[in-house]
């Protein structure tokens, strides 16, 4: 993707943070809030891009925070990636300070479960919306389907880690184009 | 603050073992600060569980807690800092090498062959999360008014998290 003007790192920073403030839900939620934020909104990355940086992210553990310092560096090289992995990171380590004194003074958890609770069905909606359009942008054809599929059943279904279903589908692409290629 | 330089090793360590998804994290924590360390009670790690899951950050901000229990603020800091900095470091050297990897064809067929894989694991987040929190007419309700607003409209998708927050926190959601 064309970039005609560098992004400032105080807007990475921004959004960032906005997202890290808000995201409650985390893991997918916050990536189908990347999602529709930098690709969507600011046009930032490309759906392929961001896509790719995801698949990166679950194989290297915590990837709401992975994709995040993916998207910050590619808008601004390690400043941006440590800037944006930062901002998201904030608001979190902010929150869990004050409950933990709290928690560590009173020993009771404060009573936030019931607004998360409410926020639950937006999350799965936001979800859904950015598995809709990634998958009219990406999954063409009967067997991108069946590789969609597979993988969302083996993750839902049979607790399937994202790296073991990730490498079966790289292995899969990989054989599927040199079959192609022998049988032209 | 020699108790200090121990700690964020420690999660440093930590940090390094725990790719492959957050929830090898809570075996791995719960051995070492509850058996070997004596950091927390069992109770006080479980509740620790719960509450870095009642924010946006990943599962790994139990580190954050433990850290806080250990050694206050600086703690808390070092713990956070030392747990996210070995996947920061790796990811930040792979979106480094990624214009030259996806210029590579052979990188570029197995990059873009996979997508499909990965909507499919997104569409499967959205499934799991819905088989567990999605039990009453008035979820479904929720989730269809979001659905409509966060796919025809342009209204940020935070604020309607906040407002359904706000929801559950009037109407005391349980």
């Amino acid at each position: 993707m064309e970039q005609t003007q560098r992004v400032s790192l105080l807007e990475i920073l921004k959004v960032f943070f906005f997202i890290g403030a808000t995201g409650f839900g985390g893991g997918m939620a916050i990536v189908s809030l990347i999602e529709r934020v930098c690709v969507h909104e600011k046009k930032w990355v490309s759906m392929d891009e961001f896509m790719h940086g995801l698949a990166f992210g679950q194989i290297l553990g915590p990837f709401s925070l992975n994709t995040c310092t993916f998207v910050g560096y590619y808008l601004r090289g390690s400043v941006g990636g440590i800037l944006a992995a930062s901002a998201f990171i904030a608001p979190s380590f902010i929150l869990v300070c004050l409950l933990s004194w709290l928690y560590f003074r009173f020993h009771e958890l404060p009573q936030l479960q019931s607004a998360l609770n409410g926020t639950n069905p937006i999350i799965i909606a936001l979800i859904i919306v950015a598995a809709l359009g990634m998958g009219r942008s990406k999954v063409k054809g009967n067997e991108a389907w069946l590789m969609a599929l597979a993988a969302f059943a083996a993750s839902a279904f049979f607790n399937t880690s994202a790296l073991t279903i990730l490498v079966a589908a790289a292995v899969w692409s990989l054989g599927w184009s040199w079959y192609r290629r022998e049988h032209r | 603050m020699g108790g200090l330089f121990k700690l964020a090793w420690l999660f440093l360590k930590i940090g390094v073992v725990f790719f492959g998804g957050g929830y090898v994290l809570i075996p791995l924590l719960h051995r070492i600060m509850v058996d070997q360390l004596r950091w927390l009670t069992l109770k006080e790690f479980l509740d620790g569980v719960a509450l870095s899951q009642l924010t946006p950050g990943p599962l790994a901000m139990l580190a954050t807690f433990t850290g806080f229990k250990a050694a206050g603020f600086p703690g808390a800091f070092a713990g956070t800092v030392c747990i996210f900095l070995p996947c920061t470091v790796l990811m930040l050297a792979i979106s480094s090498h990624y214009e030259k990897m996806r210029n590579m064809e052979l990188i570029r067929t197995i990059l873009d062959g996979l997508l499909p894989a990965v909507v499919g694991l997104v569409a499967a987040a959205a499934w799991t999360l819905g088989k567990t929190s999605l039990v009453s007419v008035r979820d479904f309700l929720l989730l269809a008014a979001g659905l409509l607003i966060l796919q025809f409209t342009k209204v940020s998708p935070m604020f309607v998290i906040l407002g359904a927050a706000a929801i559950g926190l009037i109407f005391h959601f349980n």
